[in-house]
């Protein structure tokens, strides 16, 4: 007997102890944090690990980082409308053939170890940038034939070959972050910027330990350091937020845990409508080729629904491949294509495709129409996928998703293995939708999906030398209504960035830009 | 001791009975969803919590999660079972031979079967899934590849027991042949326990496979596989419960099922006494 009740209490005392620990007991204190920091205000944020380097010259997503940490910043940096805003370089002279820039370098700016930043450092950097082996490609975005520094007026003078609309836009891009090339010793780990941060410890796939940067130039650096922690997963992210781990989680891909988020008073969480656009490419080499197949596959997805309700809002619903915030005239565009299942229906019986082997699926050419649609698990895309599947299906078209990585998915779209592809894309990287748009232009390396206009060519290549800033938008206005009326993409919206912080810090916002999250606005709750 | 057996019967009854329920569950699906589709979404009518309507809510895509339960049974059952039939013959089938012969081919399988045992079971499961791509075929193959060496090792060890006995030498005196052996002798030796390890094989194959489902590996969507609606549901944890418990309850209670059918089969064959 006394046997048996001592188990029953072990048991117990084993299950209460397992409930212990999957409780929340393990939610951390920020004030307990600040005295185990000598009192200091640390800000801890939570987010994904694109790649383990802050060096621009590696790969984009690592010049990405070195922005979005606060390390780096540019000659200028974006607002909200996507134009180029003085930052480090206060003001600028361009000639009247586009190809000669001077920029006046801002005085009393210094990197983080409190070296000056001088005419020639900027022009160190951008040779380091041109000479680096990595993925960056800098020559995408500044064709460059001389640059020249004079540290005396402090300007930098740069030549280029191609004539530039505005060259300040692209170095606005986190490529051209200003760095100390003669100070850095490790530029993945550990580059020294202008940023309000600078980096003390970095450990790959766990997170970077930084502190502020004392001579930041643009006013006070709010906390004392900053510890990053990587966390790929969206829902981890939400509980780390949640268990306070984290005072900060830059963009929850999951509509149920941002919703959670936003119903909870305790989070503050703001979205922005970004510059990116969520579409599924189509392959006109295959059996999209068919203009009645593709506008009818644009006629079956309801795109409303789909951001709206599948995604709870993820996505702000639109039809053309440019973000209907951004300045090229989205509301004159006219969409022929939109939701209605009855007309796509008709359409496709008039086109003579249909269903005479009465299986549920329709036939072209006698061959059942099953698309091959491949898509990977980023904000929200492989949902959308399975969407616009059943859609389909509802019109008697067959679709097998194969959903995969990134990688994997880029190089299938590459060798043109799929007829339909999903991507999330930034559309004006550079403030611009210029290099966006050449993935239509039949000419190009980057047209992956084998669509071809001449009408649509030939504005491309007026846009490339196309300087007035008017002109420009007409052009690509018209660009955009070719790209409708050929149903040349099936555009499902345009990607709501989000930030969601605790009550312990407030001024965090999601600029339209993805590349500022770490900010001075970032500060401790009072 | 009587009431023992009795007791004994009446257990595997009870659960041969539940096994039968949740087949006939399967095989009935149509019936019991009420006509309701699976994999018909109506996307206006996404994550509705459980309601007379749908007894299971619905999940993202606004499909009836009681259909996919149920419907899920289907690809479950067939699957686990596919991979203890394939695994049974092929274990059992190597056993024997290597058993028997001895020699260079007990060498070779029983070698190989070494090799298959160094690797972790579900690592190797996922590279072979992984490599040869993704859909419930071939993470039954690649669950097979790893999991058939138990009977292997089982069979040979059982025959290995008896391959010297004298009834078996006086068979092989008497002029018997190979083939009349291992089917007479070998095979009857063996089966009881094989039988017996296959049905508590099947509890942990549908978990095996329902991990596979849940890292990508194995069902794609849009079909109604526990593991995968385990993983569509998980995102929606904290707001959408019923995605991840039914499918979980169902995982469950399929493999307490199976687990004690197994063990009540092994009572009512008696096979640690044998």
């Amino acid at each position: 007997m006394k046997k048996r009740f001592m188990s029953i209490v072990t048991a117990l005392a084993i299950s209460a102890s397992f409930i212990t620990g999957c409780s929340k007991g393990d939610k951390v204190d920020s004030t307990m944090q600040s005295s185990e920091n000598g009192g200091k205000q640390i800000l801890k944020f939570g987010c994904f690990d694109y790649v383990d380097s802050i060096d621009p010259g590696n790969m984009i997503n690592a010049a990405w980082n070195c922005t979005r940490f606060g390390v780096g910043e540019c000659l200028f940096r974006f607002n909200d409308a996507m134009e180029a805003e003085p930052c480090l370089c206060d003001t600028y002279e361009v000639s009247s053939d586009h190809k000669t820039w001077t920029f006046h370098i801002r005085d009393g700016v210094k990197f983080s170890n409190g070296e000056d930043v001088t005419a020639q450092k900027v022009a160190d950097c951008y040779e380091r940038l041109f000479a680096c082996e990595g993925s960056s490609t800098p020559e995408k975005f500044l064709d460059c034939a001389s640059m020249a520094a004079d540290d005396a007026s402090g300007s930098l003078t740069i030549k280029t070959n191609t004539a530039y609309p505005d060259l300040r836009k692209n170095l606005a891009y986190p490529v051209f972050a200003v760095l100390d090339v003669e100070n850095t010793k490790n530029f993945d780990e550990g580059a020294i910027g202008t940023g309000p941060y600078a980096v003390t410890e970095f450990e790959a796939a766990v997170g970077v330990d930084f502190k502020a940067n004392q001579y930041y130039w643009n006013g006070e650096v709010p906390f004392d350091g900053m510890e990053l922690k990587f966390i790929n997963d969206s829902s981890a992210k939400t509980m780390a937020l949640q268990s306070g781990q984290v005072d900060l989680v830059e963009n929850i891909t999951e509509v149920s845990d941002l919703n959670t988020l936003k119903e909870d008073k305790s989070y503050d969480v703001t979205t922005a409508n970004g510059v990116r656009c969520g579409f599924t490419s189509i392959n006109q080499d295959g059996l999209l080729k068919n203009d009645a197949l593709r506008q009818a596959v644009l006629m079956a997805v309801d795109t409303d629904t789909l951001c709206n309700v599948t995604l709870g809002g993820l996505y702000t619903p639109g039809f053309s491949v440019l973000p209907s915030n951004l300045n090229y005239h989205y509301d004159e565009l006219n969409n022929p294509y939109a939701y209605d299942v009855e007309k796509a229906k008709q359409l496709l019986d008039t086109a003579g495709i249909v269903d005479s082997d009465g299986d549920g699926i329709r036939e072209l050419d006698g061959t059942p129409v099953k698309l091959n649609y491949i898509t990977y698990d980023n904000r929200g895309l492989a949902t959308l996928a399975e969407g616009v599947q059943h859609l389909l299906k509802e019109i008697g078209i067959d679709t097998a998703i194969h959903t995969t990585d990134g990688d994997t998915l880029w190089n299938l779209t590459v060798s043109g293995e799929y007829d339909l592809s999903s991507g999330n894309w930034t559309t004006v990287g550079t403030g611009d939708p210029q290099e966006y748009l050449a993935n239509w232009y039949s000419k190009g390396t980057a047209n992956y999906c084998n669509y071809k206009n001449e009408k649509y060519d030939e504005l491309y290549e007026k846009l490339l030398t196309e300087m007035d800033e008017a002109g420009r938008t007409a052009l690509i206005a018209e660009m955009q209504q070719i790209l409708i009326d050929d149903a040349a993409v099936l555009v499902h919206g345009y990607y709501n960035s989000s930030m969601c912080s605790s009550k312990k810090v407030k001024g965090a916002v999601i600029h339209t830009a993805d590349y500022y999250w770490i900010t001075t606005e970032i500060k401790p709750a009072e | 001791m009587k009431r023992f057996k009795a007791t004994k019967y009446a257990v595997f009854l009870t659960f041969a009975v539940c096994a039968i329920l949740i087949i006939l569950a399967a095989v009935f699906a149509p019936v019991l969803c009420a006509g309701k589709s699976p994999v018909d979404a109506e996307l206006a009518d996404a994550l509705l919590p459980p309601d007379s309507h749908h007894w299971f809510g619905t999940d993202q895509l606004g499909r009836d999660v009681f259909a996919r339960v149920i419907y899920g049974a289907r690809i479950t059952l067939s699957a686990a079972l596919a991979v203890v039939a394939i695994i049974f013959v092929l274990g059992t089938l190597l056993g024997i031979l290597a058993g028997y012969f001895g020699g260079i081919m007990d060498a070779v399988i029983m070698r190989f079967s070494d090799m298959m045992v160094s690797f972790p079971g579900m690592v190797l499961a996922i590279a072979v899934a992984g490599i040869s791509g993704a859909s419930i075929k071939n993470a039954v193959i690649a669950v097979s590849f790893v999991s058939w060496t138990k009977y292997a090792r089982l069979a040979r060890s059982l025959v290995a027991k008896i391959r010297h006995s004298d009834y078996v030498q006086a068979a092989v005196v008497a002029g018997s042949r190979q083939w009349y052996i291992l089917t007479r002798y070998m095979l009857p030796a063996v089966l009881p326990t094989l039988v017996v390890t296959a049905a508590t094989d099947i509890g942990s194959m549908i978990l095996e496979l329902a991990g596979l489902s849940f890292l990508g590996f194995g069902a794609q969507p849009p079909a109604p596989e526990w593991g995968l609606m385990l993983n569509e549901g998980r995102p929606h944890m904290q707001t959408a419960s019923w995605l991840m418990v039914f499918p979980g309850l169902a995982i469950f209670l399929v493999v307490l099922v199976f687990n004690f059918l197994g063990d009540s089969l092994r009572d009512v064959l008696d096979v640690r006494k044998e």
